[in-house]
């Protein structure tokens, strides 16, 4: 079983996802704010997926991190190195709970997980998939560097933009790594 | 963390389950094979389950093995289940066609609730085996179990009865 490293940035702590983040993630996808993010779901529901996505790191060697506030130790959200069954290509992904936003935390959690994408994973690209709507999402894929590459439809669920990041070492990445 | 320990019975391993297991429940649930344990799903769908057998353990400290022959040849999965609105923890097993015929579902979930019974000390044990999966209600009879028609809830899955397993001490 691999269970996710514990990572420090400056205001933050990526670590494991634990049984006891679940309600934080449950109210999330109970609310309107998750029709951007895969869908609302109902607590079964919403339990299957925080289980199956701490799995993701056993088949793939990587996943998502709970976000940990250091300062409060409350759980921001979550952010990770994603890349399900069948998907295009791995991507660099995030989640905010409400009440975290407008700090910059997705930002720095989401510049950490893209580092140990390339650095520790060794990926030559990372994508981000983010649904039409879903604004602060795409300011902040912009913000990182990223550029739109092209549209994603999808039935039944909101179309998706597909942002590709700067490539490891690039001068987007080289920023980066100053910042780190 | 839970610590992830393995079982081993007269003729099998019981062990985490690993990357390498993916292909033979992408292979199962693409066929009717999968028919009693909500299958056919598509390789993305075998994929999340997969992940949420593993995310189960940190979840609930309990969860399913991966079984294999000493020899080392893949079997099946067998072990304790119980996401969030399920009433009681449920004993599954699910073993790929090459290995079903042999007892082996037998053997492996009575070392699960035998190891349960000593470890987790739950206070009932159900499975949930499809009413026309002739094969699993043997294999629940076998062990002692008996359907349960007042169990006091619905179970999860509608097409399926719920067994309940003997609590006395462990053989």
């Amino acid at each position: 079983m691999t269970i996710a490293p514990t990572i420090e940035t400056e205001r933050l702590i990526l670590r494991p996802n634990r049984a006891e983040d679940f309600e934080a993630y449950a109210a999330f996808y109970a609310t309107e704010r998750a029709t951007l993010r895969g869908g609302v779901k109902s607590r079964d529901e919403a339990w299957v997926q925080f289980a199956a996505e701490i799995g993701h790191w056993t088949l793939r060697g990587y996943g998502f991190w709970a976000v940990e506030e250091k300062a409060t130790g409350a759980y921001v959200g979550q952010v990770g190195c994603y890349y399900p069954e069948g998907w295009a290509q791995p991507e660099i992904g995030w989640l905010m709970m409400a009440g975290f936003e407008g700090k910059g935390y997705a930002y720095e959690a989401a510049l950490c997980a893209r580092a140990y994408a390339y650095d520790v994973l060794g990926w030559e690209q990372a994508a981000s998939c983010i649904s039409v709507g879903n604004d602060r999402s795409i300011r902040l894929a912009e913000r990182m560097g990223a550029v739109l590459d092209r549209m994603h439809p999808r039935d039944g669920k909101p179309d998706q933009y597909v942002y590709i990041h700067p490539a490891p070492g690039s001068a987007s990445g080289a920023a980066l790594e100053a910042l780190q | 963390m839970t610590e992830l320990r393995t079982i081993t019975t007269d003729r099998l391993h019981l062990r985490p389950i690993s990357p390498a297991d993916f292909p033979h429940w992408r292979e199962f649930y693409s066929t009717d094979h999968s028919h009693f344990v909500g299958g056919p799903r598509s390789a993305e769908d075998a994929w999340w389950k997969v992940c949420q057998f593993v995310g189960h353990w940190s979840m609930r400290g309990f969860g399913y093995w991966s079984v294999e022959t000493k020899e080392g040849t893949y079997c099946g999965r067998v072990g304790l289940e119980q996401p969030h609105e399920w009433p009681e923890p449920e004993l599954g097993w699910s073993f790929l066609p090459s290995a079903t015929g042999k007892g082996y579902a037998t053997e492996a979930a009575q070392a699960v609730l035998d190891d349960a019974k000593a470890t987790l000390k739950p206070k009932a044990v159900v499975s949930f085996v499809h009413k026309d999966n002739i094969a699993s209600i043997k294999v629940a009879e076998r062990m002692g179990a008996t359907a349960d028609a007042k169990s006091g809830y619905d179970c999860p899955y509608p097409e399926h009865l719920i067994y309940r397993h003997p609590m006395g001490c462990a053989a």
